[in-house]
C-alpha cells in the first residue's frame, strides 16, 4: 500500500465539509503517521464506509458500528468521497 | 492451577467500552487487590476467580486498547503485561478477550493481534443482548470454528454466561493455529526473512511472525541479525513509500470482514437509536452545556442535602463516644489523648465520608452511563483553546474525587506534553479531601439562619469553578507558553448510553470507603495523636488558651504568624496549615484539637465563630474565611499527590515545581483577597 501522502483524484473532499447524515468512503488520510495508524485501527481505513452523524466544530462519525468523535482539524485531514460518486 | 501446580494467570483484554471491567468484577466479585478509579481503568488490576471445579485463577484486568501498538502509557501497561515485562506479574498463561458482540468488526481486529502472542485465547462474546437488539444474529460456534478459538456468549452486567466462561477457563485452552489473514506480498517477504532469522532462538510457543512485525514496528528486542534485517526492510519500505503498517491493518480488517460476512454477523446499516436522540440534546452546542451545568449543580446540591443525614448520625456517634469516654475514664493524659486527640481528630474527618461517597456515586453513574465521553467531547473545544485535548477532561474530572487517580488517569493521554500539563493542573481541581475544609469554612463564614442550603451549594460550586478556571488558565500558560508545540487532535469513541450497573458503582464506592477509612485509621489517626501531643505539651498553664499558646504547636504557630498575618490568619490557623501539609482534610481535625471541641462539626464552627484577636475582633470574619478558602483551593497540601506525581513524571523536578507554584499561588491569591476585601470596606 502506498503511503497516504500520495495525491488522488479530484472527487475528494475533506470530512469536515461533508453534511451531517452523509455516507462517505474514506479515500486518503493526511495526518501524522501515528494519528493515521490510530484512525485506521479504529476503522477509518482507506475505502471504509463511514457516516457523518453530527457536524459542527467537532464532529461525530459512525464507523465499524461505533460512534467516534473527531476534532474538526483532524476531520480536515481525512479525505473522503461520496458513495454515489457526488463531489 | 497449571501443570507445575502454580496458580494460573489470565489477562483480560479488550477494546474500551467492551464491558471488560464489568466482566472482571462479575468474575472476581470483591476479591480484587488493586482499586479501580472513576473515569477509566488505567492500571492493571488483579483479582481471584474460580473455575467450575473450584480452581483459583488470577485474573489481570488491563486497560482498554484498540491494538497492540501502544501509544499512551496505559496501553503500554497492557502491552508489558501481555509480553511478561510487567513487574510483579508473570507472563499470563492465557488471555481472555472481551469483545462487544454488537461491534465485532473492530473488536475482532484486536483479537487477531492477541492470537499472535503465542498464548491460549478465549473470547467472551459480551453484550449479546445489545447485538440482538441491533438485529445481529450471533453464531458463536461458527465464529469459534473460523477463528480457531472458543467464543462464549456473555452478558456481564446481568451475570449471564459466567458459568460457561468459568467452565471454559477450567478446561485446557489451546494456542490458536497459524495466522489466517493474508499478508500482502511485499510485507510477507520481509516478515518471512526476519522471522526465519529469529525462529530458532524463540521458544516453540512464540509466533515468529508476530515478533517480526514488532521488530518492523521499531522494537529493539531480538537477535542482532533479525534487528538488522528489520531495519533494512524499514528503510526499503520508506524509499518505496510503502506504508506497511497500513497494509497490515487493512489485511486484518479484510480478514475480519470475510469471517463476519461468511458467518452472517457483519453489522447491518446504521439505524437511529435512543443514543442518537439523547445525543441530539446532550451534544447540542447550547443545550449540551445546560445539561452539563445541571448535572454538576445536582451533584453539589446532593453533596450538601442528602449527605447531611448520615453526617448527623456519624457526628452523633463520635459525640457520644467522646462523652462516654469522658464519663467513664478518670481524668488524665490518657483520657485527654482519646477524647481530644483520637475522637476529635478521626471523627472530624470520618464525618465527611457520606459526601465523598456521593461524589463517587455520581462519578460512577456518569462513567457507566456513557456520559463522561460526551462531556469530554463537549469540552474539547474549550480544552483545545488552552492547548489540551478533550482527553484531558476525564483525568481532570477524576481529580474532583482525588488527584491521585486523576494523575494516574493521565496515562490515557497520548501526547507527553499534554500529559505533563494535565498532571501539573490536576491538583487544582477541588478534590474530596477539600470537602471537609470547604464545608467547615463555609459554615463558619455564612450563618445557617441567613442563607438557604442552595446558597451554600452555590458557594461550594463557586470554589470548584475558581479552581477549575485557574487550572485552565494555567494549562494555557504551561502548554502553550512553557512547554510549546501543538496538541494532538481528538479521537474519542462515544459508547452507546447504557443503564449503569448499580453493583459496579456500589463496588467502587465500597473500595473508596475502605481507602478513606484506612487513611482515617492510619495517617489521620497518627497525625491526630501527634497534633494532640504537640498542642498539649509542654503544659505551662491551666487556662486552655494559654496552654495551647505555650505548647510546641502554639510556639510554631506564633513563629508563623508574621508570615500569615497579611492573609488574615492567626497563629491557631497557622497550626492548622502546618498540620494539613500532609493531607488537607487534617486541617479540620487539627482545628478540632486546637479548639478542644471533640468530633462535632457544629461545635467546631461555633468555636471558630467565637474566636477573637487579642483586641476582641472576630478572627473568622467572612473575609478571612474567604482568604482561607482561596488558600485551600490552590495549595498543594497532599504528600500522596506529590508522591504519585514523582512516580508518573519520573523524577522530583516537576513535583517540586508543582509544590512551589501552588503554594505561591495560594499565598498570593489569599493575600489579594485580603487587599481587595479591605479596599472594599470589609474587615
Amino acid at each position: 500500500m502506498k503511503s497516504s501522502s500520495n495525491s488522488s483524484g479530484g472527487n475528494t473532499l475533506n470530512l469536515s465539509d461533508v453534511g451531517a447524515g452523509a455516507e462517505v468512503r474514506v479515500s486518503r488520510l493526511e495526518c501524522a503517521p501515528t494519528t493515521c495508524q490510530r484512525l485506521r485501527e479504529m476503522g477509518f481505513c482507506e475505502n471504509a464506509l463511514i457516516t457523518k452523524i453530527r457536524g459542527g466544530a467537532d464532529l461525530v462519525c459512525w464507523v465499524c458500528g461505533t460512534r467516534v468523535a473527531l476534532s474538526a482539524r483532524l476531520a480536515k485531514q481525512i479525505l473522503v468521497e461520496h458513495v454515489d460518486g457526488r463531489s | 492451577m497449571n501443570q507445575d501446580g502454580a496458580k494460573r494467570w489470565v489477562a483480560v483484554v479488550g477494546n474500551p467500552n467492551a464491558g471488560k471491567s464489568t466482566l472482571f468484577n462479575a468474575l472476581t466479585g470483591l476479591r480484587q487487590r488493586v482499586g479501580n478509579y472513576p473515569g477509566v481503568t488505567v492500571e492493571k488490576r488483579t483479582g481471584t476467580a474460580f473455575t467450575l471445579h473450584g480452581d483459583a485463577l488470577e485474573l489481570i484486568d488491563l486497560p482498554g486498547m484498540y491494538s497492540l501498538s501502544p501509544r499512551s502509557p496505559d496501553e503500554k501497561i497492557a502491552w508489558q503485561v501481555l509480553h511478561g515485562e510487567s513487574k510483579g506479574v508473570p507472563r499470563p498463561d492465557a488471555v481472555l478477550c472481551v469483545v462487544d458482540a454488537s461491534n465485532l468488526e473492530r473488536n475482532l481486529f484486536l483479537v487477531t493481534q492477541v492470537m499472535e502472542l503465542g498464548l491460549p485465547v478465549l473470547v467472551a462474546l459480551n453484550m449479546v443482548d445489545m447485538a440482538e437488539a441491533k438485529g445481529i444474529h450471533l453464531r458463536p460456534q461458527e465464529l469459534s470454528q473460523k477463528l480457531g478459538v472458543p467464543f462464549i456468549p456473555t452478558q456481564a452486567h446481568r451475570g449471564k454466561g459466567l458459568v460457561e466462561l468459568r467452565a471454559a477457563l477450567g478446561q485446557g485452552l489451546h494456542r490458536p493455529g497459524p495466522r489466517q489473514w493474508a499478508m500482502p506480498p511485499p510485507l510477507a517477504a520481509a516478515v518471512g526473512q526476519i522471522a526465519a532469522a529469529w525462529r530458532e532462538s524463540l521458544p516453540a510457543e512464540v509466533t515468529a511472525e508476530g515478533k517480526a512485525l514488532e521488530l518492523l514496528a521499531g522494537s529493539n528486542v531480538g537477535p542482532g541479525g533479525a534487528r538488522k534485517l528489520a531495519a533494512g526492510w524499514r528503510e526499503r519500505f520508506r524509499k518505496e513509500a510503502y506504508d506497511w503498517s497500513a497494509a497490515v491493518i487493512h489485511a486484518r480488517y479484510e480478514y475480519v470482514r470475510n469471517v463476519l460476512g461468511s458467518t452472517g454477523v457483519l453489522g447491518g446499516a446504521r439505524i437511529a437509536t435512543w443514543t442518537d436522540r439523547i445525543d441530539s440534546i446532550v451534544l447540542h452546542p447550547v443545550a449540551g452545556w445546560g445539561v452539563l451545568a445541571g448535572m454538576m449543580m445536582t451533584l453539589f446540591i446532593s453533596i450538601f442535602s442528602i449527605a447531611s443525614y448520615p453526617m448527623e448520625w456519624i457526628d452523633a456517634g463520635f459525640s457520644w463516644t467522646g462523652l462516654f469516654l469522658e464519663q467513664r475514664m478518670p481524668a488524665g493524659v490518657l483520657r485527654e489523648l482519646l477524647v481530644n486527640g483520637v475522637v476529635a481528630g478521626v471523627g472530624g474527618v470520618v464525618i465527611f465520608l457520606p459526601q465523598i461517597l456521593i461524589l463517587f456515586f455520581f462519578l460512577g453513574l456518569l462513567e457507566d452511563s456513557g456520559y463522561l465521553a460526551r462531556a469530554a467531547f463537549l469540552l474539547d473545544r474549550v480544552m483545545h483553546r488552552v492547548g489540551l485535548s478533550g482527553k484531558s477532561f476525564i483525568p481532570l474530572l477524576s481529580s474532583y474525587a482525588c488527584a491521585i487517580p486523576g494523575i494516574m488517569a493521565t496515562r490515557t493521554v497520548e501526547d507527553p506534553k499534554d500529559r505533563l500539563t494535565t498532571i501539573l493542573i490536576a491538583p487544582l481541581m477541588s478534590c474530596s479531601a477539600r470537602i471537609p475544609v470547604y464545608t467547615t469554612l463555609i459554615a463558619a463564614a455564612i450563618p445557617a439562619a441567613l442563607v438557604p442550603i442552595w446558597g451554600k451549594a452555590a458557594a461550594f460550586l463557586g470554589l470548584y469553578i475558581l479552581g477549575t478556571g485557574t487550572a485552565f488558565l494555567l494549562a494555557w500558560f504551561f502548554r502553550k507558553k512553557m512547554l510549546g508545540g501543538g496538541s494532538p487532535p481528538l479521537i474519542l469513541e462515544l459508547p452507546p448510553y447504557r443503564r449503569p450497573a448499580i453493583r459496579s458503582v456500589a463496588l467502587r464506592m465500597w473500595e473508596r470507603a475502605i481507602i478513606f477509612l484506612k487513611r482515617a485509621g492510619t495517617v489521620i489517626l497518627a497525625l491526630s495523636i501527634l497534633l494532640w501531643f504537640v498542642s498539649s505539651f509542654p503544659v505551662r498553664s491551666d487556662d486552655p488558651t494559654e496552654k495551647l499558646a505555650g505548647s510546641y504547636a502554639g510556639q510554631l504557630g506564633h513563629l508563623l504568624e508574621p508570615i500569615i498575618r497579611p492573609l488574615g490568619f492567626d497563629w491557631r490557623i497557622g497550626i492548622g496549615l502546618v498540620g494539613s501539609l500532609a493531607a488537607r482534610e487534617v486541617f479540620v481535625s487539627t482545628m478540632s484539637i486546637v479548639y478542644h471541641v471533640g468530633g462535632e462539626e457544629a461545635g467546631l464552627v461555633a468555636a471558630m465563630q467565637g474566636a477573637r484577636w487579642p483586641n476582641g475582633e472576630s478572627i473568622y470574619t467572612p473575609l478571612t474565611c474567604l482568604s482561607l478558602l482561596v488558600f485551600y483551593v490552590y495549595a498543594l497540601q497532599c504528600l500522596s499527590t506529590v508522591a504519585v506525581a514523582k512516580r508518573e513524571t519520573g523524577g522530583w523536578g516537576w513535583p517540586a515545581f508543582m509544590m512551589l507554584y501552588m503554594t505561591g499561588l495560594a499565598y498570593g491569591a489569599a493575600w489579594l483577597v485580603q487587599i481587595v476585601g479591605r479596599a472594599l470596606g470589609f474587615s
